[in-house]
């Protein structure tokens, strides 16, 4: 199981990347992408998160019984996840504000699970906390992908920022959650044919 | 001790909860002063941009409010204020919107004649589309609206309705339940003011 630290990168980052290969965290992918800012914050915060998830799991590996394995998870999950929502409310009241209840919603999302069971498990804590910080980075850059576009095409904006000219008509189906769905699979339809297409080549 | 005996495994649940919930509940105690003072500069800014009052640095924000208003009382239903040579009324509303409690302040003049102004304070409606009743062309267009019939929220044309006498706002595309919430809010409000101050003008 003894992977090397950039083994696991290119593997969270590309080759089982956990939004287009494994599918996770859809809920939020869904959710968050209609604006920038409100992605990266809310990808930081699940970096975080998953990787402080994953050392606390790979510390207690040894101690937490078989039985309530994944309570103890989902609490350890929950406790860090409290504590990005408790730091954004005192220290960028307007960020918590603009994410509403989205920042307790990254409890519920797959990807910290599903590193915690598949890696944290069995890999020490170092290893997990760079396997969490990876996962995490993985989710960032698809969901900033499909964020740009929908923030352009829908607000005619990046970043809050007036990029196209006053008279663009915005695309409401870019706002609403729906449109992610088309750009995700369109995603996963271009990600999926340049990686066959890669591995296509190396046979 | 078996790791997966049923006592150890209670005693552990038991031990593991209790650390994480007590790191929690100091984190909380931590930062409870800053997240209360966050919430007061929050509400202290809706009543002052209700009432029509521009304050950009937020550190200024509580001294402008004292300033404003004076003999500020939490806890009435209504605080009356002159602000710029005219006697306004401020009261905080909230009612529901689609998916959650919208609250928020409104100032109306004392004689009912003319709504001030609108400010949300908090709302749970979609980002990017009901959310958008908190920006500043949806609000503005309820500046100075005459108070005389029912504010009605139309599907104008897209670019606010600004006149002021006419009684109506536009609404927000893709967001037609939060601005029939926000019709509804706005209504039942001015009536309760009407009620109230009407008994003592």
């Amino acid at each position: 199981m003894a992977d090397s630290p950039s083994k696991i990168l290119k593997e969270n980052i590309w080759y089982s990347n956990p939004v287009f290969i494994q599918i996770l965290g859809i809920c939020s992918t869904l959710a968050v992408t209609n604006n920038l800012i409100n992605t990266v914050i809310m990808t930081v915060g699940l970096m975080f998160v998953t990787g402080f998830t994953n050392v606390t799991v790979s510390l207690l590996k040894n101690l937490i019984p078989r039985k309530v394995r994944m309570i103890v998870q989902t609490l350890i999950i929950a406790f860090y996840v409290i504590i990005v929502d408790i730091l954004l409310r005192a220290y960028l009241p307007d960020v918590s504000k603009a994410l509403g209840p989205y920042v307790g919603l990254i409890i519920t999302n797959c990807i910290i699970m599903g590193r915690a069971e598949a890696f944290a498990q069995s890999n020490g804590p170092l290893l997990s906390f760079w396997d969490g910080i990876t996962s995490g980075l993985g989710y960032m850059w698809v969901l900033m992908i499909i964020a740009f576009v929908r923030e352009l095409l829908g607000f005619g904006t990046l970043f809050g920022m007036s990029v196209l000219p006053e008279g663009f008509t915005h695309w409401t189906i870019m706002v609403m959650a729906p449109s992610a769905f088309f750009l995700l699979g369109t995603f996963i339809w271009i990600s999926k044919t340049i990686m066959l297409k890669n591995e296509g080549g190396r046979k | 001790m078996k790791k997966d005996s049923i006592f150890y495994t209670v005693v552990f649940s038991f031990i593991i909860a209790f650390i994480f919930v007590f790191l929690l509940s100091l984190a909380y105690g931590a930062t409870k002063e800053k997240v209360a003072e966050n919430a007061r500069i929050t509400e202290a800014r809706a009543y002052l941009s209700a009432a029509g009052i521009e304050v950009a640095d937020p550190g200024e924000i509580e001294a402008a409010f004292n300033s404003a208003f004076p003999s500020f009382d939490e806890k009435a239903p209504f605080n009356e204020t002159t602000v710029n040579g005219k006697k306004i009324v401020v009261s905080p509303f909230s009612g529901n919107g689609l998916w959650g409690t919208i609250s928020g302040v409104m100032a109306v003049t004392a004689d009912l004649k003319r709504m001030v102004g609108l400010a949300i304070i908090s709302h749970n409606e979609t980002p990017g589309l009901g959310g958008r009743i908190e920006e500043k062309w949806f609000l503005d267009q309820f500046r100075g609206e005459s108070l005389s019939g029912k504010i009605e929220v139309i599907r104008g044309s897209g670019s606010g309705d600004n006149d002021p006498d006419n009684g109506k706002v536009d609404g927000i595309t893709g967001a037609s339940r939060t601005s029939s919430s926000i019709e509804v809010i706005v209504n039942n409000k001015i009536n309760e003011l009407k009620e109230m101050i009407g008994g003592i003008n």
